[in-house]
């Protein structure tokens, strides 16, 4: 074999060897991280105790209900209901006026109510007068038990005194 | 080589055509600090870039006529002189169309100068075929070196004393020439000289434009990569791509095994496309990983570069004419390479910038962190995107400051390197398709290399 040969022949082989061992070591399977569709259901984690675990997949749970009533992702839900500018880029963005957000926020904590008593996590006794509540809840007043579900589900806002029964109720 | 050795005029030629030839690349590095400092934006940044090699690759042949014409020694010290003051314009721009218009006048007068270098080098080194591998050497060692000498400077001093440090060293280049050039002034013997050009090796020129396409993209793509998407600072991206040029080392020993061109030519196009392949298929964002990839494009420039330089070059006549060709080509082949691939990296880099902040956000929402927090950080995600708008997303301090509870501060750093996980692998993949699209350029060289007749030198 000549010299232009080898170097030719040399260099196909290095060539195809670095890009098989770099697709061996997972150089073509990236794919970005999808956000969920939010209208599927969502796994709850069992090992998530107390009012503070409750709260943690309330929430999920609500954003995930109001998502799928908005049509958006959890993702974009989320970013949206940090501040008062992000949400009223997210209404003109999607086309959202405050009457259907609220609307969706409340459909929202309906299905987190929904969930955490399907998951044995909230009693029935306790979840019918969450539902009545949310039935009404005002934008910003729904906003914020997604913000801060511990308080809601405490009954610091709402139901007063309700907090240590629900403690004591809880599985 | 002892007739270029100890020549130091054959020192100052090699040393205009380096650093003029430098000059196309040496900014790369310094584009991320450009681009912060003149408040521009990527598309705008890649101008400085664009508006040299552009010039570059309309005036080479027309300088190379005009050298001719007045005589290559003064062509060379007057073309050597428009450098070095439009480098000292470049360095005291302090906004982006002076910047761009400098950048422009800079290249004239380089193509001057390396054009009337080509001309100048036969009688200095003895030979033609010298004169020619002199001369494709300290172009290929100037664009390998640019951009490492553009990120060390930008770092240790700033990015202005790329373009100042060029003033003293294309003058000091100039010296030698100077005495060629009173000599051309006395004799008047340029007239006498003047003979009909042939025309240029098209399918060595085409394949070069080609290659240089890969090779610009390559530089301009790896430097963002490491400077935006890894967030190395412009001295580690410096060293990183330092290895692109000490692989060009080995190319050009390698040159020097094999005497048939296009098997240099076609073994470099070759390994150009696999390195950039390598590139394209990072399995990590660590830079570790680039450095393969690079030694395989180092090699693989130096060995095309030279081969279709000597290809384009051999059996033409006058050199400087033809030489002038082939910078043209090189620089038409950058200008096509980073025009076509500022698009669509710059479009993956928006897209991955979506993706990104919902993989961050997803995160969050998913992590043990008091669900209080969650949309605080999350707001704080948004914020950021807010502040860091076109540009490849670092949300690496975002979540600062962290919490005072010793808990919360454990899940929030944990959290932290799962975001920084998702965001380096989000920007790193963006680019993947600009390198795959750099890789197919550099293969679909071999057709022209293939086409282009053997011409043993």
């Amino acid at each position: 074999m000549t010299r232009a040969r080898i170097l030719v022949v040399g260099a196909l082989v290095l060539s195809l060897a670095l890009i098989g061992v770099y697709v061996a070591a997972g150089g073509a399977s990236y794919t970005p991280e999808k956000s969920r569709n939010p209208c599927e259901p969502r796994p709850w984690h069992e090992n998530s105790g107390g009012l503070d675990g409750l709260a943690e997949e309330f929430t999920l749970s609500a954003l995930d209900g109001a998502a799928c009533q908005l049509g958006v992702t959890r993702e974009q839900l989320a970013r949206a209901l940090a501040t008062k500018e992000n949400r009223e880029r997210f209404s003109k963005r999607f086309h959202i006026d405050d009457e259907r957000l609220a609307k969706a926020i409340r459909a929202g904590l309906l299905r987190a109510i929904d969930d955490a008593e399907e998951h044995g996590r909230l009693n029935a006794i306790i979840a019918a007068p969450l539902r009545v509540t949310v039935e009404h809840v005002p934008l910003e007043q729904g906003i914020e038990l997604i913000r801060d579900a511990r308080k809601f589900l405490n009954g610091e806002s709402f139901l007063s005194g309700i907090g240590d029964a629900l403690e004591e109720l809880l599985p | 080589m002892d007739r270029v050795r100890g020549n130091p005029r054959a020192w100052a030629l090699a040393l205009a055509v380096g650093v003029v030839l430098a000059d196309s690349s040496i900014v790369v590095l310094a584009l991320p600090d450009i681009y912060r400092e003149l408040d521009t934006t990527v598309f705008g940044v890649t101008w400085v870039l664009v508006s040299f090699n552009l010039v570059m690759a309309l005036a080479a042949v027309p300088a190379a006529l005009v050298a001719r014409r007045v005589g290559p020694g003064r062509a060379a010290a007057v073309g050597l002189a428009i450098f070095a003051g439009a480098g000292l314009a470049c360095g005291l721009s302090d906004n982006l169309t002076t910047l761009i218009i400098a950048r422009s006048v800079q290249a004239l007068g380089g193509a001057l100068a390396v054009t009337a270098s080509l001309e100048l080098l036969p009688a200095t080194v003895g030979s033609e075929r010298r004169a020619t591998m002199v001369w494709a050497t300290a172009g290929a060692t100037g664009a390998a070196l640019g951009p490492a000498v553009g990120g060390i400077l930008t770092q240790l001093v700033s990015w202005q004393s790329i373009f100042l440090i060029q003033v003293p060293i294309a003058l000091l280049a100039a010296v030698p020439i100077l005495t060629v050039a009173r000599h051309e002034m006395s004799t008047r013997v340029i007239e006498r000289e003047l003979r009909p050009t042939g025309r240029p090796h098209l399918w060595a020129n085409v394949a070069l434009a080609m290659v240089s396409a890969s090779i610009a993209a390559a530089l301009f793509l790896l430097v963002l990569l490491l400077i935006e998407g890894w967030r190395l600072s412009p001295i580690g991206a410096a060293i990183v791509v330092s290895m692109m040029p000490l692989a060009a080392v080995v190319g050009s020993r390698l040159s020097g095994w094999v005497a048939d061109p296009r098997a240099r030519a076609a073994a470099g196009a070759i390994l150009l496309a696999g390195g950039l392949g390598g590139l394209a298929l990072l399995p990590k964002a660590e830079v570790a990983l680039t450095l393969p990839p690079q030694a395989l494009i180092g090699v693989g420039l130096s060995l095309v570069l030279s081969a279709l330089t000597e290809t384009a070059l051999a059996g033409r006549d006058p050199q400087a004419i033809h030489g002038g060709w082939t910078i043209s080509a090189r620089h038409a082949g950058v200008v096509i390479g980073l025009l076509a691939l500022t698009p669509v990296f710059t479009h993956d880099i928006a897209v991955q910038q979506k993706d990104a902040i919902n993989a961050g956000t997803a995160v969050i929402l998913d992590s043990p962190v008091n669900p209080l927090l969650k949309l605080d950080l999350a707001k704080k995600i948004s914020e950021h995107l807010e502040s860091e708008d076109g540009k490849v997303p670092n949300l690496g301090n975002v979540l600062e400051p962290l919490p005072d509870d010793e808990g919360e501060r454990t899940e929030v750093v944990q959290l932290r390197s799962e975001l920084q996980d998702q965001l380096d692998r989000g920007a790193t993949h963006a680019f993947s398709p600009s390198f795959g699209i750099a890789a197919l350029i550099g293969l679909l060289a071999l057709i022209p290399i293939g086409l282009a007749r053997r011409i043993d030198l």
